[in-house]
C-alpha cells in the first residue's frame, strides 16, 4: 500500500508501497526512526486513516474504501487500541473506561472474561478509581484491560510505554506479552525502544516509508544493534 | 515585557482566537445594538413629535387656562370667547391672528362605519382650516371646506383608507353627527406620526366641536417682522389683562408643553427598553465570564510559560483585560451600527403598523454612540476581570505540568455559604413581602428578596448543577445508555460552568415564569371579582367617554323591555372638604342608582343605596378612616365648573375590592344638579342587565344600538373575561418579545460553552471515536449535554420565577389581586421549549465535533 500527502513536487510519500502480513495470535512490534512512517502504517492498518492505494484487510473484511459508518464499528468491535497517552476518559472511572467500548456497542461484557482480565493486569482493587486518581503505569494498564475486554482480533499499540518509567513500561509490556501467550491476543505495536520491542514476537524495521528488514524472536540487544546498523547505513548512503 | 509587547500579545491571541469570541462579541453586539437602538429610536420620535409640534404651533398661542387639564370629560373642548380675536389683533407686533377651533373627542367614520383614526392611540383632531395650518401642510387637492356639508382630510389619512373627493364621512362629536363630503386632501409637510385630521369651516367646527357659536379653543397670533416671539407674548398679554386669565404661549412653549406630554410617554418605553436591554447585558456577562475563564483554562500552560520567563503578574493580568478590551470595542463598534440598523428597523415597522416615521428624521445624538460604546467595553472588561485575576494567579509551575483540563473541582465552601446566605436571605424577603399589610413596604421586600435570590441563585448555582444535573439526567439521560451517562458527566464535570451557562438562561425564564404567574393571576382574579362582584350581564366602553348619541341610544334599548336597566356612571372632578376641614381633590362616581345592582359593594356602614338619595353619596372606607368620617358627616363638594353642594356620607364601602377601590359614590341627578348642563361629563362606562330569559336577543339590540360609533365596545362577561385575558396576553406577549433578547444572548452562552468545550475535549473526542463511538453517538453526546445545561437553567429559572410570581401575587392580594394562577400549560411549554432550545444550541457545536479528524484530534496537545 502507498500512503502519500499532497500532490505534485509538495507530495510527501509516508508509505511507499508496504507489503505486510501481521500473523494470528503474534506480538508485533514495528520500529522505525522518527518520519519513518512506523506510526502513519498502524493509523492505516487499524482503519483509522485512509491510504492512497493499496488494500488493507483485517481477517476477510477489506477496510480500505470502507465508510466512516463502518469504520466506526470495525474499530469498535475489531480493534482495540492503546494510546501513548490519554487513553482514558476523565470522566468515567477504569472499570467504565474499561468496558466503554462494548457500552457503546451496546453489547454487554463478558463478566467471567473481564474478571479474568482484570486480574491479569491486577487492577481488581482500583476499578472506582477515577484516571486522575490512578498513576500513569496503571492508566496504562487500564487502556489494555479495555483493549481486552472487548476480545478484539486486533489490538494496536501506539508507543504503549512511550510515557513511563521502565518499570511501569516493563510491567505493561509484561502484561501485553501474557495477554498473546495465555489469551491468544494478536497484537501490533509501534515503538523506538528496543526493550519494548524485544517483547515481541517479531520486530519489522520501517525506514523512509519502506519496511528494510524483520527480526524474529528479538532480544534487546539484537534490535539494538540492528538499529545502530541503521543509523550508521543512513549516515553513510 | 513592555505595554507593548502585552497588547502585542493580547491581539493575537485575540484574533488566534476570533472563532472563540465571535460568539461573546455577538452577545456585546446585540445588548449595545438594543441600547442604541432605543436611545436612536426614542430621539428620533421625540425629535418627529418636536418638529410637528414646532410647525403646528403658532408664534403666539392663546388659549384657555385650563385647556388640557379638563374639558375631555365632557366631550367639549375648553373654549375662549370669539371676541377675545379683536382685543388680541390690537396688540403691538401682531401681523395677524385668527381664532382656532379643535376637538380630539371625535371618531371619524367612513360610509362603511369604519373608524378612520389610529388603533395605536394616536387621536383623531376635527378642527377649522386656518392659515396657521398651511406652515404644516398644503392642500394637495381639492380646496378647503367651505360649508356645513364639506370636510377636508389629512393625505395620509386618505391614503390609508382610500378616501377620495366626493366621499362621505360621518364625524361623530358630542353635539351630533357631521356628515360631509370630502373636498379636499392636505398632505403634513413634516412627519405625522398617525394622527388622523378632519377640516370644517370655522362655523361648522364651533357649532358642532364646541357646541356654541362665537367661542374658538384657541388664538393664534402671528408675529409681524422683527418681532420676537416673547415680544409678542408680552404685548399680548397686556393688552388681554384685565380680560379674564389665559394661558399664553410662545410656539417653542407650545410646542415644549405638547413635547411634555408625548416625552413622559415615551420616558417609559425609553426607560422599559433599557431594562430589557440591562437585562440582556446581565446574561451576556455570564457568556463573557465563561468565554474568559475557559480561554484562561485552555492556556494555563502558554500562561505558566509566560509567567516563568519572567512575566509578572500583572503583566499576565493586563493581557487578558486588553484582550476583553479588544472584544468590548469590537462588539460595542458593530452594536452601535448594529442599533441604528435596529431602529431604522422598528421605524419601518412602526410604519407598517400604522404610526408613520420618517427616516428623514433619524436622530443620533453624540451621546447614543458613547453610551452604547461606553457600556459595552465597560461591561465586558468588568465582566473578564475574574478570569483575568486568575489568569494573573497561574503559578509558572503550570508551564512544566500536564496539561489537561483543570477542572473546578473545589466548587468552594466559601461560595457554597455565600451562596445559600443570598438564597436563604431573599428567600426570608420575600416572606417579608407577602406577611406586608402596606404595599409600598412589601414591595421593597420583594424588590430585596427578587434580587437577593437571582444573585444567590447564581452564587450557588455551581453547586445545584451537580444535583439538579444528577436529576434530570436520572429522568431523563437514562434513556441513552452510555452516551447518556457520559453527556452527564460531561456536564458535571466543571459545575462552575455549567452553573454559570445555566444561570445566563435563568435570568430571562425567571422573568417569563414570574410575569406569566402574575398575568394569569391577574386574569383569575379579574374574573373571580366578575363573578363575585358584577352584577350586570353586558359592559359598555368607550373611547375618551360614551358620546350621548350612543349613551341615548342604549338606553331607548330599555323600552324594548329586552334589558331590564341601563345604568350610567359618570366620573365628576370636585374638590371635597371633610368635616374636619381637610381638602382633598376627589373624582365622585356619579351613577343611576342602579350601579348598586351592577357592582355589589359591600357596605361598612350604612345602605349603599342610600347614597343616591338627594344631596348624598358615599365614601371609601379607607377614606373614611383616614379622615374620621362616619355616616351621617355632610362633606362640601366643591363641582369643578360648578357650584358647591353639601352632601351628606349615606354610606362607608369597604375598600376590599378589586374594582372602584375607593370609590365615592353619588347619584348622577345629585351631580347634575350642581353643574351645569355643558359641564356634565359624558358616560365614563355604562352597564345594563338583560331581562329575564332575553339575554341574547338583548346582547343583540345592545350591540346594533351603538353600532354608528365603532369606538363604543357593548360586551356581556364572557366576552369582556376573555377581551381581558386578550389585554393581558398581549402584554405578556410583548414583554416576552423583549426577553427574548435576554434569552437569545443566554443560547449564544450555551452554544459557546459547548463549542470551547468540544475543543478542549479534542483529545477525548478522538479517543472515543478510535474506539469505536460513532459519529451520530458523538452527536447526540453533545446535544445531551447541551438538554441537560439548558433544564437545568430552565429549571432553576422557572422555579425561581415562580416564587417570585407568586409573592408578587400575595403582595398584590392587597391591591385585588387575590387568586394566584400558576399557568402550568406555559410553564411546562417553556420547559419543554429549553429543551429544544439546548437542542438547537449543540447544532454546530456537534456538528463540529462530528467532523474533526479522529487522527488530528488523537494528536492535539
Amino acid at each position: 500500500m502507498v500512503k502519500a500527502y499532497g500532490s505534485g513536487e509538495t507530495r510527501v510519500v509516508a508509505l511507499d508501497h508496504v507489503d505486510v502480513d501481521i500473523a494470528r495470535g503474534q506480538f508485533t512490534a514495528i520500529m522505525g526512526p522518527s518520519g519513518s512512517g512506523k506510526s502513519t502504517l498502524m493509523h492505516c492498518l487499524a482503519g483509522l486513516d485512509t491510504v492512497t492505494s493499496g488494500q488493507i484487510y483485517l481477517d476477510e473484511t477489506e477496510i480500505t474504501g470502507l465508510k466512516d459508518k463502518k469504520l466506526t464499528q470495525l474499530r469498535r468491535d475489531r480493534i482495540g487500541f492503546i494510546f501513548q497517552a490519554f487513553n482514558l476518559l476523565p470522566t468515567l472511572n477504569a472499570l467504565e473506561n474499561i468496558t466503554l467500548p462494548m457500552d457503546i456497542a451496546g453489547r454487554k461484557p463478558d463478566a467471567a472474561w473481564l474478571r479474568q482480565v482484570v486480574e491479569t493486569v491486577g487492577l481488581a482493587e482500583r476499578l472506582k478509581h477515577r484516571p486522575t486518581q490512578l498513576s500513569g503505569g496503571q492508566q496504562q494498564r487500564v487502556a489494555v484491560a479495555r483493549a481486552l475486554a472487548a476480545r478484539p482480533e486486533i489490538i494496536f499499540g501506539d508507543e504503549p510505554t512511550g510515557n513511563l518509567d521502565s518499570r511501569a513500561g516493563a510491567e505493561v509490556l509484561g502484561f501485553l506479552r501474557r495477554s498473546v501467550d495465555e489469551l491468544g491476543q494478536t497484537i501490533v505495536m509501534v515503538t523506538h525502544d528496543p526493550v519494548a520491542a524485544s517483547y515481541a514476537d517479531r520486530v519489522l524495521y520501517l525506514a523512509d516509508g519502506r519496511i528494510v528488514d524483520e527480526m524474529i524472536r528479538p532480544t534487546a540487544d539484537a534490535v539494538l544493534d540492528r538499529m545502530k546498523d541503521f543509523d550508521a547505513r543512513g549516515r553513510t548512503s | 515585557m513592555s505595554a507593548n509587547t502585552v497588547m502585542k500579545t493580547s491581539l493575537r491571541n485575540f484574533l488566534a482566537h476570533k472563532g472563540r469570541m465571535a460568539l461573546s462579541a455577538v452577545a456585546v453586539l446585540l445588548s449595545v445594538a438594543f441600547v442604541t437602538g432605543t436611545l436612536v429610536f426614542t430621539d428620533t420620535m421625540d425629535k418627529t413629535f418636536d418638529k410637528l409640534f414646532t410647525a403646528t404651533a403658532s408664534d403666539v398661542t392663546v388659549s384657555p387656562r385650563d385647556s388640557e387639564a379638563e374639558g375631555s370629560d365632557t366631550g367639549r373642548p375648553e373654549a375662549l370667547p370669539a371676541s377675545l380675536l379683536a382685543t388680541v389683533k390690537q396688540a403691538d407686533g401682531v401681523k395677524s391672528a385668527e381664532g382656532a377651533v379643535s376637538s380630539m373627542n371625535v371618531t371619524v367614520v367612513n360610509a362603511d362605519n369604519k373608524n378612520m383614526g389610529s388603533e395605536n392611540g394616536a387621536p383623531t383632531i376635527a378642527g377649522n382650516w386656518t392659515n396657521n395650518d398651511l406652515r404644516s401642510m398644503e392642500i394637495t387637492s381639492g380646496h378647503a371646506p367651505r360649508g356645513p356639508t364639506e370636510v377636508m382630510v389629512d393625505a395620509d389619512t386618505a391614503k390609508k383608507h382610500h378616501l377620495k373627493l366626493g366621499d362621505e364621512l360621518r364625524t361623530i362629536a358630542v353635539t351630533g353627527d357631521i356628515r360631509a363630503k370630502i373636498v379636499g386632501v392636505a398632505s403634513f409637510t413634516v412627519t405625522n406620526p398617525g394622527a388622523a385630521v378632519v377640516y370644517f369651516d370655522t362655523a361648522t367646527a364651533q357649532r358642532e366641536l364646541i357646541g356654541k357659536t362665537g367661542q374658538f379653543t384657541q388664538i393664534n397670533v402671528a408675529a409681524a417682522d422683527g418681532v420676537s416671539d416673547a415680544q409678542l407674548k408680552k404685548n399680548v398679554a397686556a393688552e388681554l389683562s384685565g380680560n379674564g386669565t389665559y394661558k399664553i404661549q410662545t410656539q417653542q412653549q407650545a410646542a415644549d408643553a405638547n413635547a411634555a406630554d408625548v416625552g413622559s410617554f415615551m420616558d417609559v418605553i425609553k426607560y422599559a427598553l433599557l431594562g430589557f436591554a440591562g437585562i440582556a447585558f446581565l446574561v451576556g456577562i455570564f457568556l463573557i465570564i465563561n468565554t474568559f475563564s475557559m480561554l484562561v483554562a485552555q492556556r494555563t500552560r502558554e500562561i505558566g510559560l509566560m509567567r516563568a520567563i519572567g512575566s509578572s503578574r500583572k503583566q499576565v493580568n493586563r493581557s487578558v483585560l486588553v484582550e476583553a478590551l479588544l472584544l468590548g470595542v469590537v462588539g460595542s463598534v458593530v452594536g452601535v451600527g448594529a442599533g441604528v440598523g435596529l431602529a431604522v428597523g422598528l421605524m419601518k415597522l412602526m410604519s407598517a403598523a400604522g404610526m408613520d416615521l420618517s427616516t428623514n428624521d433619524l436622530t443620533v445624538k453624540w451621546t447614543t454612540p458613547a453610551i452604547g460604546l461606553l457600556l459595552g467595553i465597560v461591561v465586558t472588561v468588568l465582566a473578564a476581570y475574574l478570569p483575568a485575576r486568575r489568569a494573573g494567579k497561574v503559578s509558572p509551575m503550570a508551564a512544566l505540568r500536564d496539561a489537561g483540563t483543570p477542572a473546578d473541582t473545589k466548587a468552594g465552601v466559601v461560595r457554597g455559604i455565600i451562596g445559600v446566605l443570598l438564597t436563604g436571605g431573599g428567600g426570608f424577603a420575600l416572606y417579608l413581602a407577602t406577611q406586608a399589610d402596606k404595599a409600598s413596604q412589601g414591595s421593597l421586600w420583594l424588590g430585596v428578596g427578587i434580587v437577593a435570590s437571582l444573585i444567590g441563585f447564581v452564587v450557588v448555582g455551581p453547586l445545584l448543577a451537580g444535583l439538579v444535573v444528577r436529576v434530570i439526567s436520572a429522568v431523563l439521560l437514562r434513556f441513552f445508555g452510555p452516551v447518556g451517562r457520559m453527556a452527564e458527566r460531561n456536564a458535571l464535570r466543571n459545575p462552575r460552568r455549567t452553573g454559570a451557562t445555566g444561570a445566563a438562561l435563568m435570568i430571562g425564564l425567571a422573568l417569563v415564569a414570574c410575569l406569566s404567574v402574575v398575568g394569569s393571576s391577574m386574569v383569575a382574579s379579574a374574573t373571580d371579582q366578575l363573578d363575585k362582584s358584577v352584577g350586570a350581564d353586558f359592559i359598555v366602553e368607550g373611547q375618551g367617554g360614551i358620546k350621548p348619541q350612543a349613551a341615548d341610544a342604549l338606553k331607548k334599548v330599555e323600552q324594548d323591555g329586552l334589558v331590564s336597566h341601563v345604568t350610567e356612571v359618570k366620573w365628576v372632578k370636585t374638590t371635597l372638604t371633610t368635616p374636619g376641614g381637610v381638602k382633598e381633590e376627589e373624582e365622585l362616581s356619579a351613577a343611576s342608582p342602579s350601579y348598586t345592582q351592577d357592582l355589589r359593594r359591600e357596605a361598612t356602614s350604612g345602605e349603599l343605596s342610600a347614597a343616591y338619595g338627594k344631596n348624598a353619596m358615599s365614601v371609601g372606607s379607607d377614606f373614611a378612616e383616614r379622615n374620621h368620617l362616619k355616616v351621617g358627616d355632610t362633606m362640601t363638594v366643591a363641582f369643578h365648573h360648578g357650584s358647591t353642594a353639601k352632601l351628606r356620607i349615606a354610606a362607608i364601602t369597604s375598600d376590599d375590592t378589586a374594582f372602584d377601590k375607593g370609590a365615592m359614590y353619588t347619584n348622577i341627578a345629585t351631580a347634575e344638579q350642581y353643574l351645569p348642563k355643558d359641564r356634565v361629563p359624558l358616560n365614563g362606562m355604562m352597564f345594563a342587565k338583560a331581562a329575564d330569559g332575553k339575554e341574547t336577543a338583548a346582547y343583540k339590540a345592545l350591540k346594533s344600538s351603538v353600532a354608528a360609533d365603532p369606538t363604543v365596545k357593548v360586551k356581556d362577561q364572557t366576552d369582556y373575561k376573555e377581551t381581558l385575558k386578550d389585554q393581558v396576553g398581549q402584554l405578556l406577549n410583548m414583554i416576552y418579545g423583549l426577553l427574548a433578547l435576554a434569552i437569545i444572548v443566554a443560547v449564544l452562552g450555551v452554544v459557546n460553552t459547548l463549542a470551547l468545550s468540544v475543543v478542549e475535549r479534542t483529545r477525548e473526542i478522538g479517543l472515543m471515536r478510535a474506539i469505536g463511538l460513532s459519529r451520530r453517538q458523538l452527536r447526540r453526546m453533545i446535544r445531551l449535554e447541551s438538554v441537560v445545561i439548558a433544564l437545568f437553567g430552565a429549571l432553576l429559572g422557572l422555579g425561581l420565577g415562580m416564587g417570585w410570581g407568586a409573592t408578587a401575587q400575595k403582595l398584590l392580594a392587597l391591591e385585588g389581586l387575590g387568586v394566584l394562577e400558576i399557568p402550568w400549560p406555559t410553564i411546562i411549554s417553556v420547559f419543554i421549549g429549553s429543551a429544544f432550545v439546548g437542542l438547537f444550541a449543540a447544532l454546530i457545536p456537534a456538528f463540529r465535533a462530528g467532523r474533526m479528524n479522529v487522527l488530528n484530534a488523537i494528536a492535539t496537545d
